[in-house]
């Protein structure tokens, strides 16, 4: 409950996943962003509404790799942690060449997602310095 | 007395003279034979012969008869020789052309059976190689033939239009020659085991790639030396399209469902462990049930998905030097929990120094996996599973998966690497299987260059035993 101030954005097109990660995380105190698609999420990145993303791959029209690219654009720093089915191989791999923090498999317990969050946030909130993001 | 034996010795002179005239001139008769002439011209020409050589005949006797007897009676002794004998070969004349003449009718009438019998099978053979020609030119596959340089000796409408190339500009030269560079994409899968390869071409018409299949045979004469092969192109571009299609909707199933499982395991997940609020026992127990049917139907689907991927040839293995007894070791420990529910005796036999080999590790966790955990689902408390490893006499390792179970009936027995194919009663407690699980076993064992079959006694037990070879 310590994080408080912190804003996680959830950017996937499956209402229901999202509804659960964001119930889920708001009970492990975060405060949750939720986004549908790539473009809305990188108008929210834009503003400076999140302090780290959850980013879907697989989605119609701006999916999550085009998203991450548009975003690295202009914030290289943002963690970025991808959502992935693990049939998404090849769409993770393109994914971390725009810097990323994280895979979590949408079949693994919820515990992991926090804990790469926990992770995420550790490196990038507390030692921003030494570790920066690896640039586009 | 003596004159009558003197005029009997000159009349037989003469008559052999006669006969001797006779023969010679049969001979010469029989000599050039009229072969297409009809019966009556024949006989006219005979009639002719004979009646010119009867005046030079009777001349001749009668000088001859003068000689030894009295010239007045001579005249009268040569008519009547003249006379006996001509009446005598006249009718051996007419018994010899009789018989020549039937000799003949019958050669003629042989020749032109023999020639009759040619002809029709000379029509035969056109209307056989007519039939051929019509039937290669049907065809919807393209059929083109090359001699052994690979020069093309003929070829079809058919390979005409699917190479885009017409037959006088192909002919004596070589197939694939004179396509344009920029036609041909590639030439894949020209394995040298295998006579078929794939033809990338883009077509000049409309710029789009076709893809064609050659599948060829070699042609050999009745010595058995190659004289040259025969390719049948087919146009297998649609059956490609249709092939990347079904696996592009592989995986979009494969997302589509898994999708709605996740939604509906994490919402379980979230209610079971109590982060909304509290669950009664009852609640709590009918939860359950829902989370147990929902990891069977997510493997079923895993499993089918799988199998299909398989199926398609669509696996691609991650092949790397494994020690079979540490994989063994390994999945063992993963099912131990599970075996530990029924008290079951797990036990291994691993013989030592067993060599690495070269396989998808994954892929054979997988495998261990389906079948130690079919003997768990098939063998009662207190039973036991053997999983042994060793090195056969074909130098293969050979893995064995043996339990104390409720077996295989013998007519069940060559069914178990069936699809959807399920022995025995199952628990309602257990997870269940798909059903797929021996298939899978099987693909990814025949896909490492294994073998894998399954000895049984109904009652007492079931083996299964799988090869892999040693690279």
């Amino acid at each position: 409950m310590e994080d408080k101030s912190i804003n996680v954005m959830i950017v996937d097109d499956e209402p229901d996943f999202r509804e659960l990660m964001t119930f889920w995380l708001q009970a492990k105190g975060y405060s949750v962003i939720p986004a549908e698609g790539g473009e809305v999420a990188v108008q929210l990145a834009k503003d400076k509404k999140a302090d780290i993303i959850f980013m879907d791959l697989r989605m119609p029209r701006v999916d999550g790799v085009e998203a991450i690219k548009r975003i690295r654009g202009f914030d290289k720093d943002i963690p970025i942690i991808i959502i992935s089915a693990h049939l998404d191989n090849e769409k993770a791999k393109q994914a971390s060449d725009y810097g990323i923090s994280g895979i979590f498999y949408k079949g693994e317990d919820f515990k992991q997602g926090l804990s790469l969050l926990e992770a995420a946030l550790r490196t990038h909130k507390g030692l921003k310095k030494e570790q920066e993001p690896p640039s586009s | 007395m003596e004159t009558s034996v003197i005029i009997l010795y000159v009349i037989t002179a003469l008559v052999s003279i006669a006969f001797a005239v006779f023969l010679f001139r049969l001979a010469k008769m029989s000599s050039h034979t009229p072969v297409k002439e009809d019966q009556r011209r024949r006989s006219d020409k005979y009639v002719q012969a004979e009646s010119s050589a009867d005046l030079s005949f009777d001349n001749f006797i009668l000088k001859e008869v003068s000689k030894v007897v009295d010239p007045r009676r001579s005249s009268e002794i040569a008519t009547r020789i003249s006379h006996v004998v001509n009446e005598e070969v006249n009718k051996k004349v007419e018994g010899k052309t009789l018989e020549i003449v039937k000799k003949f009718d019958k050669v003629i009438e042989e020749k032109t059976k023999e020639q009759e019998i040619a002809w029709e099978k000379y029509e035969k053979v056109i209307t056989e190689k007519k039939k051929t020609e019509a039937v290669i030119r049907s065809i919807a596959e393209g059929l083109v033939v090359v001699d052994e340089q690979g020069k093309v000796i003929m070829m079809n409408p058919a390979a005409e239009k699917l190479l885009g190339a017409n037959r006088e500009e192909k002919v004596g030269r070589s197939l694939l020659d004179g396509l344009k560079e920029e036609q041909m994409v590639s030439l894949v899968h020209d394995k040298p085991g295998k006579k078929d390869r794939e033809i990338e071409l883009i077509s000049q018409q409309n710029e789009t790639k076709k893809v064609l299949r050659a599948s060829s045979a070699v042609v050999e004469n009745e010595y058995g030396q190659t004289v040259g092969m025969v390719s049948v192109l087919s146009d297998i571009t649609k059956q490609k399209n249709l092939d990347d299609m079904k696996s592009g909707f592989v995986a979009n199933v494969t997302h589509d469902l898994r999708t709605p499982l996740v939604a509906i395991d994490k919402s379980l997940q979230m209610v079971l462990k109590g982060e909304a609020g509290q669950v009664s026992e009852t609640q709590q127990q009918f939860l359950t049930i829902a989370e147990r049917n929902l990891k069977r139907l997510s493997l079923l689907i895993d499993d089918l998905l799988d199998f299909s991927k398989l199926e398609a040839g669509k696996v691609q293995l991650k092949r790397e030097a494994v020690s079979i007894g540490e994989l063994i070791q390994n999945t063992m420990e993963e099912l131990k929990s599970w075996a530990e529910t029924k008290s079951l005796h797990l036990e291994k036999e691993i013989q030592e120094n067993l060599p690495q080999v070269e396989i998808d590790a994954g892929r054979f966790n997988q495998v261990l996996g389906n079948l130690i955990g079919n003997s768990i689902k098939f063998t009662p408390k207190e039973g036991w599973i053997t999983v042994s490893a060793k090195l056969n006499a074909q130098n293969q390792i050979e893995v064995c998966v043996e339990d104390t179970g409720i077996g295989i009936s013998p007519e069940d027995l060559p069914r178990v690497f069936d699809k959807f194919y399920q022995a025995g009663e199952r628990i309602s407690t257990d997870i269940g299987g798909t059903g797929l699980g021996l298939s899978i076993a099987k693909e990814i064992i025949e896909l490492h260059g294994g073998k894998i079959w399954a000895q049984s006694q109904k009652g007492s037990g079931t083996k299964f035993t799988f090869t892999l070879p040693v690279r």
